[in-house]
């Protein structure tokens, strides 16, 4: 998976904003953040690298197939 | 939440026979998407009937958050205009200016070279495609750019929000980030704003404005390795909608990425301790011809990684040199190690590195315009192809392969997990070279073909570097100076004109367009098509080994998706409406691209035609322009090199 797990949350939303593909959104109940948009992450590492407490755990592999030029 | 409509499921089997039929080429991608991303009922989970519609106002609006938008939302304050920036992801957050490591930055005293010698040597290099009023102004105003981003802290940050953020808060420029624009507004032939909507305030929003500045960047195919899936050149298509001219479709960004885990794109640029967790540094001189379509080409005349270097190579041919007949370049540039080497690499073998690091500790050695990171440290910043196969290298860990445990291959500390097997290509696809594609400018302020309407950046088509990777790290720098130039020019021209308005008759329009796909009843999922797209585009043998028959069947797939998926794209929430955008726009690009690439009969640069694999001076010293016809279907033309629009001569002095 790519973003695959949140865990220890503080629930200070960075993440969210800073997503460029809008992965992450706020759980309006727990108040906490979630990996909402899952097949839409890019594995990028922004969300980790900006989450205050190491939240954020990403893996390398994508969780929909991949198109690449040649293979 | 409401939930306004049922759902209603089709068949497996109804959907895998639509799937096949309606896109043979690209039916192995899609059939591997969940079946519920296709043609299917569209399930809202709001409800589309209670979005709101707002309006404000202001001089000059600058669209988006990266290199360009900051500098030209800046520079328009402090020369006077109200300014407000509105961006789809964060300011310093999203685009490609967060993962950009290296600016450039000129030092006539410290190179020994004038601005005019710098300029003749980046032609050379572009062979012609460059333009070379905005080569040199990049390089004359870089210093002053690198100095304001010292200031507010860029070079001291790994991450770019903090920096960002300082000069526009201490201005009071509001910012409205999570806001995707879908529509730029002309009135009376003239610009008077823009539209889009919020994620989360789920708002159509109006900006009422007397002037845009475009600095949405650049885009892709939401490709597998490059950072750049939010980027679908949003900017260009808006643009070309209302009737600007824009350029530069026809040129490829050649970067490689890991069979082994291609879409890890943090890993494939270093991983932990690699580029995006480094802080950035400035590059001087170190002109290149690099990562245009070599390894495709490598690739496509030896065929795959299977003999010869096999995993310790990557392709055969890839590393000894460039295969026959494949991409020319220009006497004395090399090429260095295939297009860039791995994404981030050390340029792909240190023994061909332009010599040491300059003053300030930057590396040249990496991809044309990133720092380097640590001077020379290729270990670190991931190794060049071929150092980082399973031990014994050799066959064994063909495509999709894992490759090695960390530290298992050749160059000692290895790379990380997800950076192993062969090279890839298409970690790029759908996008040019910096600065080639985007609005046509008709002068050296950014101004669009549209009155009011600038554009900076990745959005526009400057062709500061040319049609290949010119010099290392002018991208940020000449998204930095011309958000300068088009901020001031912007702010100038606002105030010599009136308030604009926004009738109500384009407001219901534009909303409605905005809102169909999540008004459908039924549609096909973005992502659906999206893939199809991508199975249509991105295969070696259509974007980047380039042939008339096989781009002419690409491009029947294409109009095929424009005349019939596009109007039926559907949308559930505001996340997936702002996909749906994303792949109608990615459409039209997909069209651009071809239709660019079919008609340039010649090679040059980073567009390679096997069918025409010579460069040809006699017909193509010209940029290619597309715009909208009168009809509706798209048009070509040539811009000589080194004219402005109208024919008028570009000129340096
Ligand atoms: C991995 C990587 C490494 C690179 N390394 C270097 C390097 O070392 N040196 C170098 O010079 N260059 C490098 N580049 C290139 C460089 O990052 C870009 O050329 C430069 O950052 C472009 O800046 P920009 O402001 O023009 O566009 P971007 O930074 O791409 O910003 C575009 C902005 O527009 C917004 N936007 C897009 N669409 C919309 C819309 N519809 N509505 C509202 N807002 C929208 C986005 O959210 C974003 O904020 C690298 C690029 C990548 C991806
Ligand atoms: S950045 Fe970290 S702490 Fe903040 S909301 Fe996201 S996961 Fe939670
Ligand atoms: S890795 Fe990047 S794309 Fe994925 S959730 Fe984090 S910020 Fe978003």
């Amino acid at each position: 998976m790519p973003i695959n797990n949140i865990s220890g949350c503080i629930g200070c939303e960075t993440c969210v904003q800073v997503c460029p593909t809008d992965v992450i959104r706020m759980d309006p109940k727990t108040k906490k953040a979630v990996i909402q948009y899952q097949a839409d992450c890019q594995i990028c590492h922004l969300c980790r690298m900006y989450c205050p407490v190491d939240a954020i755990t990403i893996t390398p592999d994508k969780s929909i197939p991949v198109v690449v030029s040649w293979g | 939440m409401d939930k306004p409509k049922t759902n209603k499921h089709l068949s497996r089997r109804d959907f895998i026979g639509f799937s096949a039929g309606a896109a043979g080429l690209a039916a192995l991608a899609a059939m591997a998407m969940r079946s519920d991303d296709g043609l299917e009922e569209n399930v809202t989970t709001i409800n589309p009937d209670e979005i709101k519609t707002r309006e404000t106002e202001t001089d000059v609006l600058v669209i988006g958050g990266g290199m360009a938008g900051l500098f030209a939302a800046v520079k328009a304050h402090d020369a006077g205009a109200n300014v407000m920036l509105v961006s789809k992801g964060a300011l310093g957050a999203s685009g490609q200016t967060p993962f950009a490591k290296g600016v450039f930055c000129f030092d006539a005293e410290k190179e020994g070279m004038t601005l005019d010698e710098y300029v003749a040597k980046v032609s050379y290099s572009a062979l012609g495609t460059n333009n070379p009023v905005f080569t040199r102004q990049t390089a004359e105003h870089s210093a002053a750019r690198v100095a304001e981003l010292r200031e507010w802290g860029f070079f001291d940050n790994v991450l770019c929000r903090k920096p960002f953020l300082h000069p526009v808060e201490e201005r009071g420029i509001p910012v409205k980030e999570r806001v995707t624009i879908t529509h730029l507004i002309k009135e009376n032939g003239r610009i008077a704003g823009a539209a889009g909507f919020g994620l989360d305030d789920e708002t159509v929003w109006f900006y009422k404005a007397k002037t845009v500045i475009l600095c949405t960047g650049a885009g892709g195919f939401k490709p597998n390795g490059f950072p750049i899936c939010d980027l679908t050149h949003d900017g260009t298509i808006m643009a070309y909608e209302i009737g600007a001219k824009v350029t530069g479709k026809e040129w490829n960004d050649g970067h490689p990425g890991r069979s082994g885990n291609p879409a890890a794109c943090f890993d494939g640029w270093g991983g932990s301790g690699g580029m995006f967790e480094q802080v950035p540094g400035t590059t001087g001189v170190g002109i290149r011809h690099d990562l245009g379509v070599d390894m495709n080409y490598s690739t496509y005349a030896n065929g795959g990684p299977s003999e010869g270097g096999g995993m310790m190579g990557g392709p055969p041919g890839m590393m000894s040199g460039n295969a026959k007949g494949g991409p020319q370049r220009p006497a004395g540039l090399e090429d260095s190690g295939g297009p860039g080497g791995h994404p981030g690499g050390g340029g792909g073998g240190d023994g061909k590195r332009p010599s040491g690091p300059p003053p300030g500790g930057s590396g040249k050695g990496g991809r044309p315009e990133m720092a380097g990171g640590p001077p020379q440290d290729g270990q670190r910043m991931g190794p060049p192809p071929g150092v980082d196969g399973p031990p014994g290298g050799g066959k064994g860990g063909g495509p999709g392969g894992k490759g090695g445990p960390p530290g298992g291959g050749k160059g000692g500390k290895g790379g990380p997990p997800g950076m192993s097997g062969s090279p890839v290509g298409g970690s790029s696809a759908g996008m040019a070279i910096h600065k080639a594609e985007g609005l046509v400018p008709i002068n050296p302020q950014c101004e669009s073909t549209i009155p009011g309407l600038y554009a900076a950046g990745d959005a526009l088509g400057s062709y500061m570097a040319g049609g290949i990777y010119t010099q290392i790290g002018s991208s940020l720098a000449g998204s930095a100076v011309q958000g300068a130039i088009a901020g001031e020019a912007a702010a100038a021209k606002s105030s010599e004109l009136p308030a604009v308005s926004i009738s109500a008759a384009k407001r219901k329009q534009v909303t409605g367009e905005i809102l169909a796909p999540l008004k459908r009843s039924a549609g096909y999922g973005p992502r659906w098509v999206t893939q199809t797209l991508q199975g249509i585009m991105i295969p070696n043998f259509i974007i980047y080994i380039k042939k008339e028959n096989l781009m002419r069947a690409a491009l029947a797939y294409i109009e095929e998706l424009r005349d019939h998926h596009m109007p039926q794209l559907r949308a559930a929430d505001m996340h997936e409406l702002r996909l749906a955008h994303e792949t109608a726009n990615m459409i039209v690009s997909a069209e651009m691209k071809l239709r660019a690439s079919i008609e340039r009969k010649e090679s040059r640069c980073s567009h390679f035609r096997l069918d025409y694999p010579e460069m040809d001076d006699k017909n193509w010293r010209a940029w290619l322009n597309i715009y909208k016809g009168e009809d509706g279907s798209m048009q070509l033309e040539k811009q000589a090199f080194n004219t402005w629009p109208g024919g008028r001569p570009a000129k340096t002095a």
